[in-house]
């Protein structure tokens, strides 16, 4: 059986910042990782891998080649194959041509069964699952916070949605795209200290468009069907304010707006 | 004349005036025919408020294969050529959405929360970085302008004039089943939605170790408890109260943000709320410069003493 997980590294948006004058990213120093609806995904083929050692991981990513030692930290993990996409012309790529750069090597390639995230924390829009599931005639499911993993098998997979409304279970043929959510309990395990330097290079495979042939106006901001035409921060305006401290003269204060209002 | 498509989702027919609005926002003051698609779906809702609502009645497509779904929703832009195709960014919206605009050859926005113009060009505003950032985004290429928004973000017509509503059942439409099957489905107990509640309590990391005080406080102002992630994640309250980017957009007459700090995926998600009161540590806290008032202290203190006085007042008006 073999399993590609479909991934995007992204910058830690905790640490992220921004210079309000040039209005752009500030990227240096800041960190990238891998995003944690993806780590969820490799979590579960692991899991998957545990009980059947016989199945082999491909994790698949489209990134700057700055992405090698993140998808080596992967590959020793335990993962067979790390696959990076990686050309300048794809630079600024929306998700519809991610996905058809994608889709584009994954119709080349075997698998039973592709696993993602649900949603990037970045770019938040959660377009490429459902896109590959277009492109590839797969059926997909977001938001996935179980796989019934005795279920999980070459014909069909059980997974369980747990979102604010209910828990619903489906079953899907397979091969299908299923797309973790980060409340899943699967997670990408640390490297373990012996592994740390393992060499793994012979794992990894760096695709260009010299193999994906792309037309030049097909990729990047040309070949895009949305481009970004602004970025930035927004500012909110503050009026007229009062400041008390929390005493009983700061609850009077908001006890007589409360009733002046006439919430009270 | 220009075409706007909304897909109704089943069960979802109460957001169509919240998707109106879009369309109108994105047709500006050019006349443009509305179309509703519905499948399986109350088509009698929907009748008056769309120029035509395309009623499809099938069993075999069932509300969660999208594959099915998009082809339907491509086989109805084939026939009719739409301008405007607008999806509500529901779990099973943000699925069937991105498979459209992949069929159909379009560029798709997700989440938009504002619609604008420049030089003519339509730009659809949306959050990015969790909401840190907001980016404006042209369409680029010859399709339709698709998107897709979150339920309660834009707000639809209060008085709406009825429309004579042409009703079209398209028969032998043609689409691929997707092989999903649904077995199980078990509703939770339904919470109130914060984004109806005149007066949200809400609290954030600050008020963690008094977060059940919060509930009196509420009920004492007619209110919902609210809550930030910090919150959220800590498991005090259920995710469907969230306030903020991931979770909901409310626009309270009264908002109370105690010991919320207010980073900007949380205040994005405030919208047109009248007033807001603040109790943070921090008098420097993103929160406060948008409050009318910022108590500067303990929120949980502040609560406590709030409810006292509230409780006096409350026993001598009895007397």
């Amino acid at each position: 059986m073999k399993l590609v997980c479909v991934v995007k590294f992204v910058p830690d948006v905790d640490r992220f910042e921004y210079d309000h004058e040039k209005h752009v990213l500030i990227r240096e120093g800041s960190r990238m990782m891998i995003n944690p609806d993806d780590g969820c995904a490799i979590g579960f083929a692991l899991e998957m891998k545990k009980r059947n050692p016989e199945i082999f991981i491909e994790v698949l990513t489209m990134a700057p080649a700055s992405v090698v030692p993140l998808v080596e930290d992967i590959l020793r993990v335990g993962v067979d194959q790390g696959t990076i996409i990686s050309d300048r012309s794809y630079a600024g790529s929306d998700s519809w041509v991610t996905s058809r750069i994608l889709g584009r090597y994954l119709a080349t390639t075997e698998y039973d069964c592709i696993l993602t995230g649900s949603q990037a924390i970045d770019g938040d829009t959660s377009h490429v699952p459902p896109q590959l599931g277009e492109i590839l005639g797969l059926g997909q499911i977001s938001g996935i916070t179980k796989v019934e993993e005795d279920s999980f098998g070459s014909e069909s997979a059980v997974v369980e949605v747990d979102d604010e409304e209910a828990v619903t279970t489906y079953e899907l043929n397979l091969p299908a795209i299923l797309s973790f959510s980060r409340k899943s309990k699967c997670r990408l395990p640390h490297v373990r200290f012996k592994d740390r330097k393992k060499d793994v290079t012979d794992r990894i495979k760096v695709l260009s468009n010299d193999e994906l042939g792309f037309a030049k106006g097909e990729v990047g901001l040309k070949g895009s069907l949305t481009k970004v035409a602004k970025a930035y921060t927004r500012k909110y305006e503050s009026g007229a304010q009062l400041r008390v401290a929390a005493d009983d003269n700061g609850v009077e204060t908001v006890l007589k707006f409360l009733k002046e209002k006439r919430f009270l | 004349m220009n075409r706007a498509l909304i897909f109704i989702e089943q069960n979802n027919e109460r957001l169509a005036p919240e998707l109106l609005a879009v369309a109108d926002q994105i047709h500006g003051p050019q006349p443009f025919e509305t179309y509703a698609v519905v499948i399986n779906g109350d088509v009698g809702s929907l009748v008056g408020q769309f120029d035509t609502v395309i009623s499809v009645e099938d069993e075999a497509l069932q509300a969660h294969d999208q594959m099915a779904l998009a082809d339907v929703v491509a086989g109805l832009h084939a026939e009719h050529q739409f301008d405007s195709i607008v999806v509500a960014a529901t779990a099973a919206g943000k699925m069937l959405a991105p498979r459209v605009a992949m069929k159909i050859n379009c560029g798709l926005v997700a989440d938009v929360t504002e619609i604008s113009r420049q030089n003519d060009k339509l730009r659809l505003v949306r959050p990015a970085y969790g909401g840190r950032m907001m980016a404006a985004i042209e369409m680029q290429g010859d399709g339709p302008v698709m998107l897709t928004v979150r339920p309660g973000v834009f707000r639809g017509p209060g008085e709406q004039h009825h429309k004579a509503t042409q009703v079209i059942e398209p028969k032998g439409l043609r689409y691929r089943l997707g092989g999903i099957r649904q077995i199980k489905r078990e509703s939770k107990q339904l919470s109130y939605d914060i984004r109806e509640a005149d007066v949200l309590v809400s609290g954030g990391g600050g008020v963690a170790r008094g977060f059940e005080l919060l509930e009196p406080l509420a009920k004492a102002l007619g209110g919902k408890v609210a809550a930030s992630r910090a919150i959220v994640d800590r498991g005090l309250i259920s995710r469907s109260v969230q306030v903020g980017q991931s979770g909901k957009t409310v626009s309270p007459r009264l908002y109370l943000a105690l010991g919320i700090h207010g980073a900007i995926q949380h205040v994005v998600a405030l919208d047109e709320v009248e007033y807001i009161i603040s109790v943070n540590t921090n008098p420097d806290a993103p929160i406060c410069s948008l409050s009318d008032i910022v108590v500067e202290g303990d929120a949980v203190i502040f609560v406590e003493k709030l409810l006292e006085k509230i409780r006096e007042e409350q026993i001598n008006a009895n007397n």
